[in-house]
């Protein structure tokens, strides 16, 4: 019963994906709901044409039952993530996004594409962005030594992402120095 | 659309509004993430099966009521969907733990003072999983040995104990302002709030058990 083997190094995207469906989101319902008490908390009450906040898995449920529609994120926008994207290409910096905007934004360009103006723009400037950043990070390679490796700005899905290989790096580094103090664990992992 | 957008990054970090299965979900990412066995988040832990199991009754009630219309089923079915999502998270922070407390079974036993992180059945269970593998340990192997070579907590190197690797890195991301932490290479590092860096777990497991920053 204990945890899987497979799970026990790093988290996966659809565990991610679980995670950021707790975030509230707006939704133009199409029916009716009372205000209901869920263990996260209580949503509604649902009043079409009336917009209600409500947990993306809720969004996503209805969605699926053509029960509402989704209000996309300021930032789930052309205009938005265009000026993102030249933002990203411009500065050596991660530019400021949302900590899950992977996750969320898959989620809904799967559900709800209908409900964005403009999907497939938004598709290829994700699709740019999500590569701008992955070469940053990727450069963030060169400076990873044994002790830190400050890489604020970095978002869920692409942390996960480098997760596995920096981990390691790190872990190498980390026996090449051998701090006297700490001795290096002799049991090979 | 140039405005400052630090607001919506970090809106879940407000202790204040942070909700009971938020909290959970934070510790269970905390749990996957750490190498070492963090405190069991007992009243966090129990509050919420409470819940499930009030919501359960809740919609098993309605369930059987043949009054209830097409609107009632449906919040039945959204209530039913919360109460397995959250299911899946209980479970999973779970069997975390037990995978951890399995691996660490003999080094947990041999320090009173982690005792304190494990809830009372899991120190039951690492007690008579250890006990287990002593058995088997003695059975299959030790008894053929000679007698000053089947000890299983001698102080040789290497230790027969295995601790969790402790200098293992994760990625952490500061949830407000921390105190000072003091980096392998003796520099000092003050993490500011919403700051994500990669080092190892011993510099950051005091921030994590005082809720200053969380693994990511």
């Amino acid at each position: 019963m204990a945890l899987p083997q497979s799970l026990r190094t790093s988290v996966t995207p659809p565990e991610l994906e679980l995670i950021a469906s707790e975030q509230l989101i707006d939704i133009v319902p199409l029916v009716t709901m009372e205000k209901t008490a869920f263990i996260s908390g209580a949503y509604g009450p649902l009043r079409p044409p009336a917009k209600a906040r409500v947990p993306l898995w809720i969004a996503v449920n209805l969605k699926l039952k053509k029960k509402c529609h989704i209000v996309p994120p300021e930032w789930l926008s052309v205009e938005f993530l265009q000026d993102r994207l030249s933002r990203e290409t411009s500065n050596p910096g991660f530019s400021q996004l949302p900590f899950q905007f992977a996750e969320i934004s898959k989620v809904i360009l799967d559900i709800a594409s209908d409900d964005l103006e403009n999907p497939d723009k938004i598709r290829t400037l994700l699709k740019d962005i999500r590569e701008a950043r992955q070469s940053k990070s990727r450069e963030g390679i060169t400076k990873l030594d044994h002790s830190e490796l400050g890489l604020s700005g970095l978002c869920s899905m692409e942390i996960n992402e480098i997760r596995p290989f920096f981990i390691k790096g790190m872990n190498v580094l980390t026996k090449l120095i051998r701090d006297p103090e700490h001795p290096p664990n002799l049991d090979e992992t | 659309m140039n405005k400052d957008c630090h607001d919506f990054a970090f809106t879940d970090l407000d202790d204040t509004q942070e909700l009971p299965l938020q909290r959970l979900i934070r510790h269970w990412m905390n749990e996957r993430h750490a190498p070492d066995i963090l405190p069991i988040q007992a009243e966090l832990l129990a509050g919420i099966l409470d819940h499930i199991h009030k919501q359960s009754s809740t919609v098993n009630l309605l369930r059987t009521d043949p009054e209830a219309s097409g609107d009632e089923h449906f919040r039945i079915m959204l209530a039913q969907t919360e109460i397995e999502r959250v299911k899946f998270v209980v479970r999973s922070y779970v069997r975390t733990r037990l995978s951890k407390i399995e691996d660490y079974a003999r080094w947990i036993l041999s320090d009173s003072s982690l005792h304190g992180r494990l809830s009372e059945t899991e120190l039951k269970h690492a007690q008579s999983y250890a006990d287990l593998l002593t058995t088997h340990f003695e059975e299959s192997v030790l008894k053929a040995l000679p007698g000053n070579q089947r000890s299983l907590d001698d102080k040789v190197i290497p230790p027969m104990v295995t601790p969790p690797d402790i200098t293992k890195p994760v990625f952490v991301l500061a949830r407000r302002d921390c105190p000072p932490v003091y980096l392998p290479d003796g520099t000092k590092m003050e993490m500011k709030k919403g700051q994500i860096s990669l080092t190892q777990y011993r510099v950051i497991d005091s921030l994590l058990f005082q809720d200053h920053v969380e693994l990511v």
